[in-house]
């Protein structure tokens, strides 16, 4: 395990007073929040700030840790001396084990043993085909795990999960029994479901949104033209003389979930090139004989 | 939403790391949003979790940091339907 330096995180020096140490958290915090942050690396690095925090922000904890990084660099091989934590008494129950790296749980990780199993919460990102055929996936969890002396160590862990067909964004799915055991009886998994962007596809609740290319006799004259969706292809009907940006409803082929979404099929008209003479004369023709304005009335 | 699977308040915490109390008072002040019988969606979940780390890493009132979360909301649904 590697040392790390929480100091050299937050960017700043061992003897700072705690009121500058905070002040570099926020900078950093705003830096790398999630949500807005254009950072490529942003939630790691959050992480790693959220987590040197944790420890430099807790007086206990910056003691204790201040004495024992004395005599290690970053990124120096690392194990912790027995007892080194003798004499500081830390406050356990803020332990969020999944989220802080190896070497946090190492060293603050000791924790009274929980008499029943927890529950598990994870994400988990399917594609939209998924949804609509049920899915295979391997999940990877970092479970704390509490030995015989009390100290809690990261253990990876891997599940194979069934995801029913029907799932929708944003859903949550329990799956009994597979969360982190316990003395007792496991918890439950919680996946929560978010599909991939997909260049065709856009999920919306339990509707599916779907962009169609129409050719523009097909949207003049109407047709019946073959769609391919997740679910299988299946035949559409163009009503003549739809435009372009038209949104045709397709009941009960969205997600199959209970009751089923809807297929929102967003027409949009392509017009071939007029790069040969016939299509040239096509389009010449056109605008010879049809008496057509299209900013009439704008 | 008759499929929609939820969490109970007590898994709640457990998955957000906050106290049932934390979760109570914002749900009766009305900036968290809670199912009858105090079921929560995995909207839920990612509210709790921003607005809980708002408040933490900035001191923010809970009262800004729900309405920071209302933003960061409306944000994802825009960024969703862009994709």
């Amino acid at each position: 395990m590697e040392f790390k330096d929480y100091y050299q995180t937050l960017g700043v020096a061992r003897e700072v007073p705690a009121d500058e140490i905070r002040k570099a958290f926020r900078k950093l915090a705003r830096k790398y929040h999630p949500d807005v942050s254009k950072e490529p690396d942003a939630e790691a690095r959050m992480k790693e700030v959220n987590e040197a925090y944790a420890v430099l922000s807790d007086p206990e904890k910056r003691a204790a840790y201040d004495q024992l990084g004395r005599a290690y660099r970053p990124g120096e091989e690392f194990r912790p001396p027995p007892d080194w934590d003798a004499g500081f008494e830390f406050s356990h129950h803020d332990f969020q084990g999944a989220d802080f790296s190896d070497f946090f749980a190492e060293l603050f990780g000791r924790m009274g043993a929980r008499g029943h199993g927890q529950d598990h919460y994870a994400k988990v990102l399917l594609d939209v085909e998924d949804a609509f055929l049920g899915a295979a996936r391997q999940i990877s969890l970092r479970v704390p795990k509490v030995d015989a002396g009390g100290r809690v160590a990261l253990e990876s862990r891997t599940l194979n999960v069934k995801i029913p067909a029907g799932v929708r964004e944003g859903q949550l799915i329990r799956l009994a029994g597979q969360g982190a055991a316990g003395a007792g009886k496991p918890g439950d998994l919680l996946l929560e479901v978010h599909f991939k962007p997909h260049p065709r596809y856009r999920v919306d609740g339990r509707d599916l949104h779907v962009d169609l290319p129409v050719a523009p006799w097909e949207a003049a004259l109407g047709a019946v033209l073959r769609v391919e969706v997740p679910g299988g292809a299946l035949n559409v009907r163009i009503p003549a003389g739809a435009q372009s940006g038209r949104v045709l409803r397709v009941r009960g082929k969205g997600i199959p979930a209970e009751p089923p979404g809807d297929l929102l099929l967003a027409l949009r008209v392509v017009l071939p090139g007029a790069d040969t003479p016939k299509a040239r004369e096509l389009y010449e023709q056109m605008a010879r004989d049809l008496a057509f304005d299209p900013r009439a009335g704008t | 939403m008759s499929d929609e699977e939820l969490l109970t308040l007590e898994e709640l915490t457990v998955v957000c790391a906050v106290t049932p109390a934390w979760v109570r008072v914002r749900v009766e002040e009305g900036l968290l949003p809670a199912a009858p019988e105090w079921r929560f969606s995995a909207v839920a979940v990612r509210r709790v979790r921003r607005m809980h780390a708002l408040e933490r890493d900035f001191d923010a009132a809970p009262e800004l940091a729900a309405l920071m979360a209302d933003l960061l909301e409306e944000l994802d649904a825009l960024r969703a339907r862009l994709r």
